[in-house]
């Protein structure tokens, strides 16, 4: 990825400062340096991929890799998954579903509207850390296209 | 006025009576008056054979008369010839005329003077003609002209009169008595007649005001029927609805309490791996200063127990929590009913017990005798799984474990399966606490969160059905699970 010239930036859609700040920590923890921009709810960061007109024009040639949470205080992750893959902009970037959420009927329809990876936050700690240190290494190893 | 049943069966039995009454009087005075018809028609007939009779013997009379009359005039036989055939037939006459008048003991008399009359009469012409044979001719006009013989044929003559009066009397009034006895019998059978229509009509009457009450009895009670049809759906719509709710909500509430626990538990986590590296550091520093010394002590114990407070605390509510999410996901679960048969479905469930039960040298008795019910399998699997385990669970130590699962049939359509064991019993006051969630009762010497008769009871409810304890404590426990034979889905009850 150094090789990159833009170098990819993930997207963290997650509105629990907490988990937020150990998800950064452990995936930092796998060695991945790259930007990580955090948004604590959906209208930020919708704005932030979409624009203030909401085309996604503003993500044309951003590369990015976006980690969503699905329980949100302003929508659900749900719509925030279906706008990014609808757009044209936005719907090469990988999107990496982790939520608490483990309703089986939940991960079929985020698989259906495109989400790339979908991940249930385990609530032992150990294996928590151990999934983000993983997801970590399989960031530092995807290729993620330039956006249109 | 309502007919109701008991007067409804009352009055048509009266109804039933009265026809009956008349039609027996019918018959009774037709018979009657068949009889007073017949006796009439005999009369009329005796009447006629003694007219009859009567006129014979009188033109016989006549006839002889008149024969011995030319004679005499004539002395020619010729003329006699009259006489000799009315004379050979008035014995059988005079016979068969006192033979009719034998009933008649008013007419014995005459009848004796009669034949007398007949006799002299007979006699009389005799010597004429013997006279006149002789040629004595004058003795013989003279015999004549004495005037006897005239007197005994008028005699005779007029008797005869009289019974042919008296027959043709007989006659008039046997024809009318016959007519007035007709004209009788037609009255009987109008009126009988008159009855019966009323009797039938009054009862076909009954039997349709009887028949549209019992319509629109019938009619109501199924209107009745449907508005509580409707009502009962309502209710359980509403009930499906709350239960969605409620299993919505908790669903919603555990993934949301699950939040907060990952950051307990990383952060914990993290402040442990800190508290390491301090530790490190602290316990390399050494040196007699209080304040290292009081470091020292809380790097090493105080924050370490802290931290396993914290630890086994948010594995404890992570436990709760998973097991509330538990019940929610079984009550949002799709239920898929099926063919079930009972017997084979408990005995699967008695088998995987099995082996623990033999250990200590128990058994399992069935005898589950209900037809098929349209059900959950997975949910029946997991509610009698559950009671079985149960079961062994909480056996009496030192007694063998005995479980009877017995099946019946319910009125309303549904089953009833009980699992009886007679194991250490639950106490009075726990009863209905053992079924809600995170409670336990009795001595707390085995492995559990208090989940599983909660867990059953929701499970049970799902299906439609209820679940109830009895126990004794010390002696046993019986669980009965009441299940409808059929299972009704909401259309949209737990699709979601």
């Amino acid at each position: 990825m150094s090789q990159d010239i833009r170098p990819v930036t993930i997207i963290m859609i997650e509105d629990d400062e907490g988990h937020a700040r150990l998800i950064e920590k452990n995936i930092r923890r796998a060695g991945v340096n790259n930007e990580i921009i955090p948004f604590q709810n959906g209208t930020v960061a919708l704005d932030y991929l979409f624009g203030a007109d909401g085309s996604g024009e503003v993500s044309a040639g951003r590369q990015l890799l976006v980690l969503l949470d699905l329980n949100l205080p302003d929508m659900t992750g749900v719509d925030i998954l279906a706008k990014i893959k609808s757009n044209v902009h936005t719907k090469r970037s990988p999107v990496v579903v982790l939520t608490t959420t483990d309703d089986s009927r939940e991960i079929q329809r985020c698989y259906d509207l495109g989400a790339n990876v979908y991940i249930t936050k385990p609530v032992n700690y150990e294996s928590f850390a151990n999934a983000i240190r993983q997801l970590g290494l399989f960031f530092s190893v995807i290729q993620v296209p330039e956006t249109a | 006025m309502p007919v109701t049943s008991r007067t409804f069966i009352r009055s048509t039995i009266l109804l039933l009576i009265g026809g009956l009454v008349a039609l027996l009087a019918i018959v009774g005075t037709t018979i009657w008056l068949g009889e007073r018809s017949q006796s009439f028609f005999d009369e009329v007939i005796e009447a006629r054979e003694a007219r009859v009779a009567a006129v014979g013997l009188r033109y016989s009379l006549t006839q002889a008369e008149g024969g011995q009359r030319g004679f005499l005039i004539t002395g020619q036989d010729v003329y006699l010839e009259p006489y000799t055939a009315a004379v050979a037939q008035l014995p059988a006459q005079i016979a068969a005329l006192e033979s009719i008048l034998v009933p008649y003991p008013q007419a014995t008399e005459p009848m004796a003077r009669l034949k007398d009359a007949i006799a002299a009469k007979q006699r009389e012409m005799e010597e004429t003609i013997a006279l006149r044979r002789a040629g004595r001719e004058a003795e013989a006009q003279a015999l004549v002209a004495n005037d006897v013989g005239r007197q005994l044929m008028e005699e005779s003559l007029f008797f005869l009169g009289a019974i042919i009066d008296a027959a043709d009397e007989r006659l008039t009034t046997g024809v009318s008595d016959q007519r007035a006895n007709a004209n009788a019998q037609r009255l009987v059978n109008i009126i009988g007649g008159l009855i019966i229509i009323l009797v039938v009509g009054g009862a076909a009457l009954l039997v349709v005001r009887y028949t549209r009450e019992l319509t629109q009895a019938r009619d109501e009670v199924r209107t009745l029927n449907t508005e509580l049809e409707g009502r009962v759906n309502e209710r359980t719509a509403d009930l499906a609805r709350a239960n969605e709710e409620i299993q919505r909500f908790a669903y919603i509430v555990t993934h949301d309490l699950r939040a907060p626990l990952v950051n307990i538990m990383g952060f914990t986590s993290e402040l442990e791996e800190s508290v390491k590296n301090v530790r490190a550091v602290i316990e390399r520093a050494g040196g007699d200063d209080p304040e290292i010394e009081a470091a020292r002590l809380a790097a090493t114990e105080d924050l370490p127990e802290a931290i396993g407070f914290i630890r086994s605390s948010t594995r404890k509510m992570d436990g709760l929590i998973n097991a509330i999410l538990k019940l929610s996901r079984e009550g949002r679960r799709v239920l898929r009913p099926e063919r079930i048969e009972l017997d084979a479905l408990l005995r699967a469930a008695a088998d995987a017990v099995q082996h623990q039960v033999a250990e200590g040298e128990g058994q399992v008795v069935l005898d589950v005798q209900v037809p098929a019910i349209r059900s959950d399998r997975l949910a029946l699997e997991q509610i009698f799984g559950n009671l079985l385990d149960n079961a062994v669970k909480y056996r009496q130590k030192g007694r063998p474990l005995e479980i009877t699962i017995r099946g019946r049939q319910m009125p309303g359509n549904r089953v009833a399966i009980e699992v009886i064991d007679n194991g250490r019993g639950v106490a009075g006051q726990d009863l209905e606490r053992i079924f809600e969630l995170f409670r336990r009762s009795g001595a707390q010497d085995q492995p559990g969160e208090g989940i599983g008769l909660a867990f059953v009871r929701s499970v049970v409810r799902n299906l439609g059905g209820e679940i109830t304890v009895a126990s004794e404590f010390g002696k046993g426990t019986a669980f009965t699970v009441i299940l409808p034979r059929a299972l009704a889905i909401a259309p949209e009850g737990n699709a979601k």
